[in-house]
């Protein structure tokens, strides 16, 4: 039992390292999510004016700071053809430049030659002040085609009469073309970066505790996280028990002999509500009990606007009762049908076992007998179900936390999300994640100390 | 497979209730296919600023008939349009799940952890060639895609010189055949633990919560939605299947049939596909059910789905601004419960059958 128990747990906090892996590399890896253009934007505001040169270094100094400089994972296996540094050069106008020049000449030396001799030019036609000249040395930006390159770069030569460097850029231009290796791209290198990598760094920081910091606020993610489950964790707890009391007492009914009226009413309703989406049906409580158009019977949004220090937990909780109840009571019934069945079918399949027809022939009354025999039998299968249940509940969340504006932590993913907050979002990855796996191991504990033949099991 | 037919002829013959549900997801899908060529008297990203939260009215020539939302938009278009591009999200991605979780399930239940054998030297070279199938095949082609749209010789290349490697890999396979024993040593492949522990993996975070995080990595575009949707949807109906399998294996007609010396494959497409079909028939409606529910949740949270796509989430969503238009929620929402409501009729009365049939 302990040994099965432990190599379910073992089973359980692989997957979690797997799922949370996926998505920390993803969030590194795909074009466009590094996350790196909200902050220049936001320095934008800042720096407008300044030079190019200083937002560099500012640019330089971020990935610094966020660890975003050091490679993603423990080895790349890339083309030869691009340097492993890449990613540092700023802008990205420059970047992609290069990117394409080293695709297309394959020669990294040559391309990093002709980059700095234009580079030179720019720079000195910019002291000049010739706006004409420089539009015509852009277009050298706009293609990397031979065809283009060299009659472009001899044109500004002779343009210029040979000066400000004009003659070293076609010197350069031509030797990227005449050496000129094309299809080095397809090479493969493989490059070995050991543990300074930001892998490494994010998940020796995850196992401390330390979920890194937010790319919105810099506040620490465990922080957010935290701030938000205090808020989640009552909804989950509260609608989690309700939902299993009246599912319990809905199929202690429904399995009586007198119960089958209350069956025939009540089952179709169930199955109605059953597929009812969340979202649909928190949209119609709202409208029908929170907005003054019709009924309002509860307030609107948010957990209360100002809640006053040093109450006790319980003025908190009672403070914050009234916003709760119409999330809980989405929560509630669109997780009701699910949990009855299953109650009610467990509860039927053990009310033809033959101890309960010997407790019938004792005399025992209908009621002693559901709640005292049936009941433990019947509720071995519910421990698993509750645990599965638990991830339809979190995912439910976060939909009525977004209606209800609660701010919890699915409106925590819901803006982390659109504001493409990405520590943020592998941390709430990682906490739900592991939320899973302790409820799993908590459901799988419980099994085995209700039920002595599961301990049997090795 | 006959047999399943037969049920469905009889129950169309005798529940109402089931005969409704077609008829209406049959009419569904028409209207959702034929709706390009409908005379509709607005389009719906057709913005009029002068009739904002116009309320439904029926008479007029130019009238809404479902009302307007907050930019002027005729809500029934958006409503029909709605339905198209739910339809269109939906059903492409549970027939491909379907198929996915198929081929896994089955993989896994038929295999186990022992049965699927193959020589050393198979493994070292498949795996060999799928990394250059990966950097050859995908990487380079699609970099140079996107950095040198008129360098086409680059992906001609890379092909070419994916076969060549391809071809080298064959020879030095056959070469090291030859000469060494130590490759001949068969390695039994454990499938259903691998399948098993993606599953695990896959499904250790709400998949409402799994798809907003990765929608947030891509831009919001159907096609990319689509895979996500279908990358996270197959992990329900594989489990499903590799259940099924391991039942089947176990009864006595597909002992004799191993016994008399069936081929492996004749065994599952002959003797095991068709017993499944019921079961998968059912997991296949719920699971276009439930994804019918989960793009209309994704576009009234605005995310993962383009906002110029006309969807019933979108609509809906619009109500959150101005509570009063009731006709927001209300013609786009009956909708939605309609369908998935005769989705779960169809489901309900196909369960009843193959449970009678079991008994």
């Amino acid at each position: 039992m302990v040994a099965l128990l432990f190599k379910r747990l073992f089973h359980g906090l692989v997957a979690l390292w797997l799922i949370a892996t996926l998505v920390f590399l993803l969030s590194r890896l795909l074009p466009g999510s590094s996350g790196s253009e909200n902050i220049l934007l936001a320095n934008d505001t800042f720096y407008t004016g300044s030079s190019s040169s200083s937002r560099e270094l500012a640019y330089r100094a971020y990935l610094r700071r966020t660890g975003l400089d050091k490679p993603t994972f423990y080895f790349t296996i890339g083309t030869s053809v691009e340097p492993d540094t890449l990613h540092t050069i700023y802008p990205e106008a420059d970047r992609l430049l290069l990117q394409k020049l080293a695709w297309q000449f394959g020669s990294w030396p040559d391309v990093v030659k002709f980059f700095t001799a234009y580079k030179a030019l720019h720079q000195n036609l910019t002291q000049l002040q010739e706006p004409k000249l420089l539009a015509h040395l852009q277009s050298l930006h706009r293609s990397v085609d031979p065809d283009v390159l060299l009659p472009a770069s001899q044109r500004l030569r002779k343009i210029l009469n040979g000066q400000h460097g004009s003659v070293e850029l076609e010197q350069a231009t031509r030797k990227l073309i005449t050496k000129q290796q094309p299809y080095n791209a397809l090479l493969p290198q493989i490059r070995w970066h050991g543990s300074q990598n930001q892998y490494h760094q994010w998940l020796t920081e995850a196992v401390q505790g330390n979920l890194g910091n937010s790319y919105r606020d810099s506040g620490a993610v465990t922080g957010h996280i935290g701030q938000a489950i205090s808020t989640t964790w009552w909804i989950l707890l509260l609608s989690m028990t309700l939902t299993t009391l009246l599912a319990v007492e809905l199929s202690i009914l429904f399995v009586r002999k007198r119960g089958a009226k209350w069956r025939r009413a009540i089952l179709p309703f169930l199955f109605f509500t059953d597929r009812i989406p969340l979202f649909i049906l928190a949209l119609l409580l709202l409208i029908l009990f929170a907005s003054p158009d019709f009924l309002q019977l509860f307030p609107v949004y948010g957990m209360g606007t100002y809640i006053p220090t040093g109450q006790t937990w319980l003025q908190n909780a009672l403070n914050m009762l009234p916003f709760m109840v119409l999330p809980i009571i989405c929560l509630v019934l669109v997780n009701l049908p699910y949990v009855t069945n299953q109650f009610y079918s467990s509860l039927a399949d053990v009310s033809e076992a033959d101890y309960i027809r010997t407790a019938k022939a004792k005399g025992l009354s209908e009621g002693k007998i559901i709640r005292q025999h049936m009941l433990r039998n019947a509720l071995f299968p519910i421990i698993t179900l509750l645990s599965d249940f638990l991830p339809t509940l979190v995912a439910g969340v976060v939909v009525i936390e977004t209606i209800f504006a609660i701010p919890g932590v699915g409106r925590l993913l819901i803006e982390s999300v659109l504001a493409r907050d990405y520590p943020v979002l592998v941390g709430v990855v990682l906490v739900v994640a592991l939320f899973k796996v302790m409820s799993h191991f908590i459901s799988d504990l419980l099994y085995g100390l209700a039920d002595p033949r599961i301990r049997q099991i090795t | 497979m006959q047999a399943l037919y037969n049920d469905i002829k009889q129950l169309w013959r005798q529940k109402i209730a089931f005969r409704v549900a077609l008829c209406y997801l049959a009419g569904f899908t028409l209207l959702a296919v034929l709706l390009p060529w409908l005379p509709l008297r607005y389009m719906p990203n057709d913005i009029n600023l002068d009739k904002v939260y116009a309320a439904p009215c029926m008479g007029g020539s130019n009238s809404n008939w479902f009302g307007t939302d907050a930019l002027g938009r005729d809500v029934f278009a958006n409503t029909l349009f709605g339905a198209r591009t739910a339809i269109l999200i939906s059903f492409p991605v549970a027939s491909f799940t379907a198929l996915l979780g198929l081929v896994l399930g089955t993989t896994a239940g038929f295999f186990g952890d022992s049965g699927f054998k193959t020589k050393r030297v198979h493994v070292i070279v498949s795996v060999i060639a799928a990394v250059f199938l990966v950097y050859l095949g995908l990487y380079v082609p699609i970099k140079a895609r996107v950095l040198l749209p008129s360098n086409t010789s680059l992906i001609y290349y890379s092909v070419a010189s994916l076969i060549l490697v391809f071809v080298v890999l064959w020879g030095l396979a056959r070469l090291l055949w030859v000469r060494f024993a130590w490759f001949h040593k068969p390695i039994a492949l454990p499938v259903d633990q691998i399948i098993l522990r993606i599953i695990e993996t896959l499904t250790s975070v709400p998949r409402l919560i799994f798809i907003l995080v990765l929608a947030s990595f891509l831009p919001p575009t159907v096609p990319m939605l689509a895979i996500l949707l279908a990358l996270t949807y197959w992990t329900g109906i594989a489990r499903l299947a590799r259940a099924e399998m391991l039942k089947i294996k176990n009864l006595p007609y597909f002992e004799s049939a191993r016994s008399i010396g069936v081929t492996q494959s004749a065994m599952v497409f002959r003797h095991a596909l068709p017993n499944m079909l019921g079961p998968l028939l059912i997991s296949f409606t719920f699971a276009l059910a439930s994804l019918l529910t989960f793009e209309s949740t994704l576009s009234f949270l605005g995310i993962g789905i383009p906002n110029t796509l006309p969807s019933w989430g979108r609509t809906i969503a619009g109500i959150r601004h101005n509570a009063a238009a009731w006709w927001l929620l209300a013609f786009p929402g009956t909708f939605l419960l309609a369908t998935v409501m005769a989705l779960q009729v169809t489901n309900y009365y196909i369960l009843a059958i193959i449970q009678a049939r079991k008994k």
